[in-house]
């Protein structure tokens, strides 16, 4: 393995954009540098995974390309497609003028166009490549990842193979919506990202919301952290405290009170049973 | 392994943590993690023990109950000081049968941390995953149990007696019926139907042009696309997320229900299976595992088989938990008596959760099928309004009708 530059104190560069990465998040982020290997991120939705790729992106200074996983994505639609229109034109044109068309005519640079997994290795640096909600893609699509990421190269049928010109440090997410396989799980460092203690995720608002009220920051944490006890449907996640704690700032509030409370409280639980099930703890923890 | 660690035999260290980790929990590592463990330590700083500790965990787990393990291993490996107190690991795979210790003295107090592995002497099978709030830290041999040897501490005799206790034990089916139970999950496959995917596949007729296609077909004449190519989408295929009752009351056909539910996982691999008694176990992993045709035997499964029944809180975990394996395409079987102690209302939140998420809602009841059975246990009357189908489950006959049943 080549030796790789020293990559730049992730944890610092992370908290000057307003990201708090955790002592695991950033050692990971550091091999995924230092070692050029994917890194896949499980954990619950609203705990800054997607986010974590775009501040590393922000933090090495280069592009993210984000790839978002659907059911039914294809090798196609990430890859890499044809212009057929502009072909049937071309095709037509030359036909008027009388002109014979070669394949390398109709097949080249100009009718290609790059879906985000061409685009992420054909950088002359390499970019941040986010395979966002990886398990909600096919199993077919799965295993065609699989060989992107250990040979990082990819064969178009008219162009032959195009490998990487330089390795992106790729970051994939899952939800668990779906189990994904041994095999792609090897190809990968792994980490668990869980929600922040409350301390960590004081942190976290403080350096989002540098301007909010320490009474209101501590309300609002101590807040969300009683929320992810209750067998809520859908818990909130930092984004959600984000949300709620600049929704709060936004109506000029430095505490929580039951007036801002009834105003902001969809900001913070997005079901109606959930809004329900939680309101009598958090009139509790409401200032009167 | 007692010495404190020295830069000098941390290759060999971390050798034989790899190995350690593959052989006692089942971790499936080869000589390539090894090395990329190795190159790991190159890019961290070695002084630093937490750092160490994260980065071969990012490299040498790949979930996080492997994360768990992971965590208790590396400890006993990298050891600081003197006089460590040696550190016992749950292991992930059941190991060799060996004889248990003698109970401790005291019950050990639970931690906060929601499904973590207790940690068990070696040789002792787990329970699974999530059977974090298992009602003992120990699970005690049931034949022992049965023999009325007094193995366990009084307060643990009477929590197993309770009717909400779990009664937990390994379980193991006979291999009798597979055959036939194989030729109604089949069909179960195939009568499912849930509207169609969203993949666009070449079809002969379809809803959108296949530009790629047409294009190629219009190069034999000259140019001119004479034919249409078409992409269509194919039917849907089902996932199904069964949650099997194993408590006490619904007797052998909770066994021949987990037979099912192993034929149904033979049949597709877009199978969940879940089962509850008072607690919730995941059992994906041990079918998974199972040899078919052979006896299906899965380890002790503590709370989650032979106790009482609570419906309505471990459906409401498993919609909360699982949460992202309810789609659209999600078939949620429920296959119980309905004898619940727990609030219906409860049951009702849970069932209002899967219903609004999952392609199809279906209660499958042993009791059902007897003649002149009225839906009036709680449980059922609070959850037939939210159902899509509820239907029979006690013999074979049942089973295979189940396709049928459930065609639209």
């Amino acid at each position: 393995m080549t030796a790789l530059p020293e990559p730049p104190d992730l944890r610092a560069a992370f908290r000057e954009r307003g990201y708090v990465a955790g002592d695991a998040l950033a050692t990971a982020l550091r091999l995924v540098v230092a070692l050029g290997k994917p890194l896949l991120l499980e954990g619950p939705a609203g705990v800054g995974k997607t986010e974590a790729a775009k501040t590393l992106a922000a933090a090495l200074g280069t592009r993210l390309i984000r790839l978002q996983c659907y059911e039914g994505l294809d090798a196609q639609s990430a890859l890499y497609e044809w212009n057929y229109a502009r072909q049937l034109l071309h095709l037509r044109a030359a036909e008027a003028g009388g002109r014979a068309v070669t394949d390398a005519e109709l097949y080249g640079p100009e009718f290609l166009m790059q879906r985000p997994l061409l685009e992420a290795i054909r950088q002359p640096t390499p970019p941040v490549l986010l395979i966002d909600e990886v398990d909600r893609a096919d199993d077919a699509f799965e295993a065609f990842l699989l060989e992107l990421l250990a040979e990082w190269q990819v064969t178009v049928p008219e162009l032959g193979t195009l490998t990487a010109t330089a390795r992106p440090y790729v970051l994939l997410t899952s939800n668990r919506a779906r189990e994904l396989s041994d095999a792609l799980r090897r190809r990968c460092l792994y980490l668990w990202v869980d929600y922040p203690s409350r301390a960590e995720e004081l942190e976290i608002v403080r350096a989002r919301l540098p301007g909010i009220d320490a009474e209101l920051a501590g309300q609002v944490t101590r807040a969300v952290h009683a929320l992810r006890e209750l067998p809520l449907g859908k818990p909130p996640g930092v984004a959600e405290t984000l949300d709620w704690a600049a929704a709060l700032v936004a109506l000029h509030r430095d505490h929580l009170d039951a007036a801002a409370l009834e105003l902001t409280l969809g900001a913070v639980l997005k079901l109606r049973e959930d809004q329900l099930l939680a309101r009598p703890v958090l009139e509790k923890l409401a200032r009167p | 392994m007692t010495a404190p660690p020295s830069q000098a035999d941390l290759p060999s260290r971390v050798a034989a943590l790899c190995a350690h980790l593959r052989s006692a929990h089942g971790f499936r590592l080869g000589p390539g993690e090894t090395a990329a463990a190795l190159a790991a330590l190159g890019a961290v700083n070695l002084g630093r023990r937490r750092e160490v500790r994260d980065a071969l965990r990012a490299v040498l787990t790949a979930s996080r109950e492997e994360g768990r393990v992971f965590d208790a291993a590396f400890d006993t490996f990298f050891r600081q000081g003197e006089a460590p107190a040696p550190l016992r690991l749950p292991p992930l795979l059941p190991q060799t049968e060996a004889p248990l210790p003698p109970p401790p003295p005291a019950p050990a107090s639970q931690t906060g941390d929601e499904g973590a592995a207790q940690p068990t002497p070696a040789g002792q099978a787990v329970a699974g995953e999530d059977d974090g709030d298992a009602p003992t830290p120990t699970h005690p041999n049931p034949e022992r149990e049965a023999e009325g040897e007094p193995d366990a501490p009084a307060p643990l005799l009477h929590a197993r007696r309770s009717p909400n206790a779990g009664a937990g034990g390994g379980v193991t089916t006979p291999e009798d019926d597979l055959a036939e139970l194989l030729r109604a999950a089949g069909a179960l496959v195939r009568a499912v139907e849930l509207g169609r995917g969203r993949r666009l596949v070449p079809r002969p007729v379809g809803s959108r042009l296949d530009a790629r296609r047409t294009l190629r077909s219009a190069a034999r004449t000259a140019g001119d696309p004479a034919r249409l190519r078409w992409l269509g989408r194919p039917r849907r295929a089902p996932r199904f997320l069964l949650v099997l009752d194993g408590s006490r009351s619904m007797g052998p056909h909770a066994a021949r229900l987990l037979r099912f539910a192993h034929a149904l996982h033979l049949r597709s691999r877009r199978v969940e299976v879940y089962a509850f008694s008072t607690d919730l176990t995941r059992l994906t992993p041990h079918l998974r595992r199972a040899v078919p045709g052979a006896a299906l035997t899965l380890p002790d499964l503590g709370g989650a088989w032979g106790g009482g029944t609570r419906i309505g809180e471990n459906l409401l975990r498993l919609a909360r938990e699982e949460r992202g394996r309810v789609t659209r395409d999600t078939v949620v079987l429920i296959l119980s008596d309905g004898l619940d102690t727990g609030e219906p209302e409860t049951l009702t939140r849970a069932l209002r959760d899967l219903r609004a998420r999952a392609g199809m809602l279906v209660w499958l009841s042993p009791l059902a099928s007897l003649p002149g059975y009225q839906p009036v246990q709680r449980a059922v009357a609070a959850a037939l309004p939210l159902l899509d189908a509820f239907l029979p489950a006690a013999s074979l006959r049942d089973l295979h009708a189940l396709g049928g049943r459930l065609q639209r």
